[in-house]
């Protein structure tokens, strides 16, 4: 028996106890940290009167539906915005899991010249604060006619730089012997990359997509900057118009914010375990 | 051996469509914003560019709102080491002695996944002066005067910090939380027999265990806390004045509002350096209370 179970036999209640106490405290500072989305939640259901209520009414008296239809149906319509944000969100981030996956490849498995410098300035491209870039991407645009296209927003983001680091770091963790046996086999590269390192690193692709998909979705800088016609502006560019048009239309306001963070909601809900292991790993390991 | 030789051109394949994409929208760029920062450049065309030679950097030295967004954004960082000090502690305690930890772990994440502008504006809301919730359970506790969070000068920047630090903390916890499962249980368990209180050997014997960790999320928030302006511009548009007005968003401004390119660039530029410079000196500083 080891000293860790002789301590815990000791005084199992006493332990219990503490863990009980531990688990409420913890559980009331959670709430805490996630009470703006049930304000969130709860404000978009209300009528103007009841917003400032206070003490707070949580659960509305009646459930008004006219800031979601104001959101959905009125002049500024989120679906245009859910459109153009899925459409990008999803081409960027399948584009940048591939090209990403193999430079990734490319950097863990094939010895070429220069590759370690060239892993160092990928390296120092990613210091680079984003606004360095903005002015002569904005000039580049403009003279490519791309400026106001969502091609200004896909494109850079299927170059993903950190995505190659993530899926660098994993491809590592593969053994060695693995590829050198398909290769003696005479698999080449590409059958290795397809049918040997795709598969085995299912999990760290699937959760950067996921991690590079909630990006692509919450990035409000660059359509900001790239963006001007209402009918191209994704969604966290519509929900910052819809805040500047109806400052004063609180409830509306938070039925936009809840449509806006819906997706990533859900989508966390059901992927929390990949995705938050996933982070936590890629940065403890690197 | 000529098979060999082919396997090789085709490995260079793999890493070509990602050198050119990364070259047209990263590394051309990065330079191109270093000529510009030469230049009088305005408007997208540039028509009537000029070299300018040192011009623009001299202007910053000059400029009001230059300092003062250099000033808000140190004042800013404070949310990165807030953060980083609250994410170890809350760690600690899901570590430690828990049910539900995944559960919980969870709900302190999703912040950090969220939309920072949608969330702004809930803030925005829970903020507000006179009829916020926050406010009016301040006064229902006695403070008479509250502050006026967002809409005045002086406590607008401390309303951002303690959005920003709501955010990110999430992200601590679980870096933390990951980093804790290397601290070997005999330690803590030895100290504790020895007679060490718990909170002396989280801060003697947890602490320094994870002080790689600790540098790493410093780093990473003091360079995004340079970086990240869409919360401020959203919410606020970097006023009221220029309280919350911080260099990235600063150069957002005058490059997008103000279309004087050129300059914008030139702030950019020092914008990247002062990051360089901060990265460095924490990787400098490490030394001190950072142990391998």
């Amino acid at each position: 028996m080891s000293s860790q179970e002789k301590i815990k036999n000791k005084s199992p209640k006493k332990i219990n106890y503490y863990k009980l106490i531990m688990t409420i405290v913890m559980t009331f500072t959670g709430l805490v940290m996630i009470i703006p989305f049930f304000w969130m939640l709860s404000t978009s259901f209300k009528s103007p009167a009841e917003i400032f209520e206070y003490p707070i009414q949580w659960i509305p008296s009646t459930f008004n539906l006219g800031p979601h239809e104001r959101v959905w149906f009125g002049e500024f319509s989120f679906f245009t915005y859910y459109w153009n944000s899925i459409k990008i969100a999803v081409i960027g981030t399948a584009g940048a899991t591939f090209i990403g996956a193999m430079a990734a490849y490319g950097f863990a498995r094939i010895p070429f010249k220069g590759r370690n410098g060239l892993f160092v300035l990928y390296l120092m491209m990613m210091m680079v604060p984003p606004q360095v870039l903005f002015v002569p991407k904005f000039i580049m645009f403009d003279f490519a006619g791309i400026y106001n296209t969502h091609w200004a927003l896909i494109l850079p983001t299927i170059f993903t730089i950190i995505g190659v680091f993530y899926m660098r770091q994993f491809f590592l963790t593969i053994p060695h012997a693995i590829s050198e046996s398909a290769f003696i086999d005479g698999a080449g590269h590409f059958r290795i990359f397809f049918q040997i390192f795709l598969p085995l690193a299912k999990p760290a692709i699937a959760t950067f997509a996921i991690l590079d998909f909630s990006w692509n979705w919450n990035n409000y800088e660059d359509a900001l900057v790239f963006l001007i016609s209402e009918h191209l502006f994704t969604v966290p560019l519509g929900l910052d118009n819809f805040v500047m048009e109806f400052s004063v239309d609180y409830a509306g306001m938070m039925a936009a914010a809840t449509a806006s963070v819906l997706p990533i909601v859900l989508i966390f809900i059901i992927g929390q375990r990949y995705i938050i292991e996933g982070v936590a790993s890629s940065a403890v390991k690197g | 051996m000529k098979w060999m030789k082919r396997q090789q051109m085709i490995g260079y394949l793999f890493i070509l469509p990602s050198i050119i994409g990364v070259s047209i929208f990263f590394l051309f760029p990065l330079l191109f914003s270093l000529v510009l920062s030469f230049t009088n450049w305005s408007g997208p065309s540039g028509r009537g560019t000029e070299f300018i030679g040192m011009e623009n950097f001299q202007r910053i030295l000059g400029d009001e709102v230059f300092r003062q967004a250099f000033f808000n954004n140190f004042l800013y960082l404070i949310h990165v080491p807030i953060a980083v000090f609250l994410g170890f502690l809350v760690a600690v305690f899901l570590n430690r002695s828990v049910y539900m930890k995944n559960a919980l772990r969870a709900v302190f994440f999703l912040p950090y996944l969220i939309s920072p502008i949608a969330i702004g504006f809930v803030w925005m809301l829970l903020f507000h002066p006179s009829e916020g919730p926050i406010n009016v359970m301040l006064m229902s506790l006695g403070v008479d005067n509250p502050p006026g969070w967002l809409s005045s000068t002086g406590s607008s920047m401390y309303a951002i910090i303690i959005m920003s630090a709501w955010q990110i903390m999430g992200f601590n916890i679980i870096i933390y939380l990951a980093a804790l499962q290397g601290v070997p249980r005999e330690l803590e368990e030895a100290c504790s027999m020895d007679g060490a209180k718990k909170w002396q050997i989280t801060r003697y014997v947890t602490f320094p265990f994870v002080s790689p960790i600790t540098l790493f999320l410093l780093i990473i928030g003091v360079a995004n806390a340079f970086k990240n302006f869409g919360l401020i511009q959203a919410v606020t548009g970097g006023g009221p004045g220029n309280s919350t007005t911080i260099l990235p968003l600063y150069v957002y401004q005058t490059a997008f509002r103000y279309y004087e390119l050129g300059y914008a660039s030139t702030i950019a530029i020092i914008l990247f350096l002062v990051i360089f410079a901060i990265t460095l000196l924490q990787w400098l500083g490490q030394k001190k209370w950072v142990h391998y």
